[in-house]
């Protein structure tokens, strides 16, 4: 299945060359090529069908027809080796520290502003800013208690942070249904390693919740708040409040009676301490921001600001998400903990800066634009791959509103083989397929509390398009389960 | 002298809540699990009625026309549907068999065919996903991917009585894993609500609109097919062995209608229900502290004190029919009352 395998000039994940894997691969390896074309098809069926009856599903916005949808599982795993474990480690907690005290300096004394660290017109000029929160004292100075961090290898396989998620980053329910899958489906291939457990997730992201409980709650009552089932993410929604035990909860189950927040029950209203909401900041309050909003509770902004109720993630730390300020969050780490970001950043033109913008707007055939507020891969612009006429339009983008863009050298990400079938060519009920290299990054997840916890392993989300760079769900991505394997001495 | 285990102190283990009160739940989801359940019971009935009818009337060529007609349009009429409803008014009757079976299993305009109840059912409990287990949440959602599948179609055109076999077995496992995989809280008793409470207003209808047809019918049958046709409705409400064992064997039309109405220890007779669905809502007020009655409680408490102590001399007297739509409107107050008074925020 391997037979057809090129490498393309890319740093590959599993292999050092055509034929010869790395070392931490070669059991994987072994395994793949001995189970033959029939045995895996037939496992990609079983994983397909245990998705389907699992409803463990997304919908896609722009999709009409079919609401909800399967994230394809590529059923290969990616394996990440303890030493590099380590840094990466290392790195995102240091990142996650020096974010949470960014969060608090702007929005209390602003001393980075002050010091001219960051352009303060950047933080002013942030969509994501939110000037309600202001001198707003939050439960032990957290603002991000949890992130999902994005990380992409370049060509020489050196991990590199594109972006960090600081609202409502998804997909970990995927990383713990995905490792449950793959248990049933090769419980022989993950016997022979010793892969890290991550089981322990949503025990840790209900003590993260508890940890920043407002003083009054002596038994914090914890509740996830969603939009609804028409969400795209509306299943983790779901399968994190099961496996924390705790409500999940609408806009329209809560209410805000003397500045406290209530869940409507069968037998009254009963008080809520903690929100894990996944409900965007515009969304959450018609009184405070959007007025037309359905999904959010009417005076939540009050409670929260008292202190009656905790939010999280806070209010405003959209403000990191922004893609003109993740260039400075290695001047954060050094402002902040005086030391140098053990994770680089990809090399960023933010085009609000004349000379960045000079070149920007010179080389689009060379960069990837992204606009500073999107996400899910919407707003961009593959330079590379563009016609003249997506060009010229970003240009004129770009010098219409400078502040909503930044510009990236193409990383070539780094591929990992991904099974892609054949279609026509069937046994059974099973499409047979060979391997083929696709593109993938990855986002661990770290949690926030009483010390920065990040889960060992995350989502590798692949391209599975041909020689896309583009990972998101929602434009074609699938996903893979990650192990990170143990320390090097345990290893059998 | 140590155990050698770990030590534990009294406030230690206070913490860890067995006495703990009962979690409170959400309006909306009691509205939901309670809907989930009656869609589910919903389509096991259809499935399994339609089933029996296929298996009684499919072959019978013997039948006057004016009878076939009635027993197939028994059918949608159970579940109040109109006689013009998805173009059944017109037609040979001959596909009238055929033209009912397609409205009530794929129709995706008929509200109440398979099809629909299953999608709501589904619906309702991906609203509550995290309220009941895995498992109940695989059932169901098999079930429904099964039905919307591509080639459902051609599964029950190659065999109907299997695919609808496989609608009502769904439905066994799934109130079975309901019974044995969450706690049985307020959540649990929401789901019993809604079963007994599908199931008393079908039996009432399907007992009612054959028994009508039945006696009217006793000229154009004879003996034995009666017995067939009686033998059929309790089929339809699962109860033919049952039955068999408590009544030696003998099949009469009032028999059967008092067995299927006022049997006390058999899961589907009428008492059976309003006694099932009486303690449900008992339980539901005594977890929530209620100390007064509500509307509910009373409704279902004097519907289960009238068939407890009925006498079938009343059931005859008043006339089937008449006996058992005063029930159906006594059920649907009770519906009402739970949306006002638990559903509703």
């Amino acid at each position: 299945m391997f037979t057809q395998y090129q490498m393309d000039g890319l740093f590959d994940e599993m292999f050092e060359r055509p034929d010869s894997p790395r070392q931490h691969y070669a059991d994987v390896h072994k395994r793949l090529e001995s189970l033959g074309k029939a045995e895996f098809a037939k496992r990609v069926r079983m994983a397909d069908l245990t998705f389907r009856n699992q409803g463990i599903t997304f919908t896609v916005y722009s999709d009409q027809a079919g609401v909800e949808k399967i994230f394809p599982f590529d059923l290969i795993p990616r394996i990440v080796p303890d030493r590099e474990w380590q840094t990466i480690e290392k790195g995102l907690s240091q990142r996650i520290t020096a974010l949470n005290l960014f969060c608090q300096d702007i929005y209390h004394k602003q001393k980075i502003l002050r010091d001219r660290v960051i352009p303060p017109e950047l933080i002013y000029g942030a969509k994501m800013f939110r000037r309600e929160m202001i001198g707003v004292k939050v439960p032990k100075d957290i603002y991000m208690h949890i992130c999902g961090t994005d990380l992409v290898r370049d060509h020489r396989g050196e991990y590199l942070v594109l972006e960090d998620n600081g609202r409502t980053p998804s997909g970990v329910s995927y990383v713990l249904e995905n490792r449950a899958i793959m248990k049933r489906v090769f419980p022989a291939i993950f016997a022979d390693y010793r892969v890290r457990a991550i089981e322990d997730y949503p025990y840790n992201l209900l003590r993260t919740l508890k940890h920043v409980a407002p003083p009054h709650a002596d038994d914090p009552v914890v509740a996830v708040l969603t939009p609804g089932i028409y969400n795209s993410a509306y299943f983790e929604h779901s399968f994190l409040a099961r496996q924390m035990g705790v409500e999940l909860v609408e806009g329209r189950d809560l209410i805000v009676e003397n500045a406290f927040v209530y869940m409507r029950t069968t037998s009254g209203l009963r008080r809520i301490d903690v929100l894990y909401r996944r409900v965007d900041d515009d969304f959450l309050d018609p009184l405070a921001f959007r007025p037309d909003s359905m999904l959010g509770v009417a005076g939540l902004m009050n409670a929260y600001r008292i202190g009656n109720v905790t939010l999280v993630n806070a209010v405003g730390t959209g403000v990191c998400d922004d893609k003109a300020i993740y260039p400075y969050v290695p001047d954060m780490i050094k402002y902040y903990l005086g030391q140098d970001a053990i994770l680089a950043n990809v090399p960023t033109y933010i085009c609000a800066r004349p000379d960045d913008r000079k070149y920007t707007l010179e080389n689009l055939n060379k960069l990837v634009v992204k606009a500073t507020n999107e996400s899910g891969g919407y707003g961009m612009l593959m330079g590379h791959q563009s016609t003249q006429a997506e060009r010229d339009d970003f240009a004129a983008k770009i010098r219409d509103d400078p502040r909503n863009f930044i510009a990236q050298p193409v990383v070539e990400l780094s591929q990992h083989p991904s099974y892609i079938q054949d279609p026509g060519d069937k046994i059974g009920g099973a499409t047979l397929g060979h391997f083929e290299g696709r593109r993938v990054d990855l986002r661990p997840y770290i949690l926030y509390g009483d010390k920065a916890t990040v889960m060992p392993g995350g989502l590798t989300r692949v391209a599975l398009r041909k020689g896309s760079l583009v990972v998101n769900s929602s434009q074609g991505g699938g996903s893979k389960d990650t192990w990170v394997l143990e320390e090097e001495e345990n290893q059998s | 002298m140590s155990t050698g285990g770990p030590a534990f102190s009294a406030a230690d283990l206070s913490k860890y809540g067995l006495g703990r009160g009962a979690r409170p739940m959400l309006a909306r989801e009691a509205d939901s699990v309670y809907w989930m359940a009656r869609y589910v019971e919903r389509a096991e009935h259809i499935a399994r009625l339609l089933r029996i009818k296929l298996n009684l009337l499919a072959d019978t060529g013997d039948l006057e026309d004016e009878l076939l007609e009635w027993l197939w349009r028994v059918v949608p009429r159970v579940f109040r549907l109109p006689d013009g409803a998805g173009g059944l008014a017109a037609g040979p009757v001959e596909t009238l068999g055929a033209r009912v079976v397609s409205f009530m299993t794929f129709d995706p305009a008929n509200s109440n065919s398979l099809f629909c109840c299953l999608t709501q059912a589904r619906e309702n409990a991906r609203g509550v996903r995290e309220t009941i287990s895995a498992e109940m949440w695989e059932e169901l959602n098999s079930i429904y991917w099964s039905i919307r599948a591509d080639d459902a179609r051609q599964r029950f055109d190659e065999s109907p009585d299997a695919f609808l076999n496989s609608v009502v077995s769904a439905s066994m496992l799934f109130q079975g894993l309901t019974d044995q995989t969450i706690r049985h809280d307020q959540r649990w008793q929401f789901t019993q609500l809604g079963k007994y409470i599908e199931r008393i207003d079908f039996t009432c209808r399907v007992v009612s609109l054959h028994w009508q047809i039945l006696t009217q019918a006793e000229d154009l049958l004879d003996l034995p097919l009666q017995n067939i046709h009686w033998m059929g409705l309790l089929r339809s409400c699962c109860s033919i062995e049952a039955y068999r064992k408590s009544q030696l064997a003998e099949i009469d039309g009032l028999r059967v209608v008092s067995y299927l109405t006022l049997e006390e220890s058999f899961p589907r007779s009428v008492r059976y229900a309003v006694r099932g669905a009486a303690n449900a809502i008992a339980a539901v007020r005594e977890e929530s502290d209620a100390r007064k009655a509500d509307a509910v409680q009373r409704i279902l408490g004097r519907l289960d004190a009238q068939l407890e102590y009925a006498e079938l001399s009343e059931l005859v007297a008043e006339g089937v029919p008449q006996y058992l739509a005063r029930i159906e409107s006594e059920v649907s107050s009770v519906a009402l009352a739970l949306q006002r008074g638990y559903f509703l925020h």
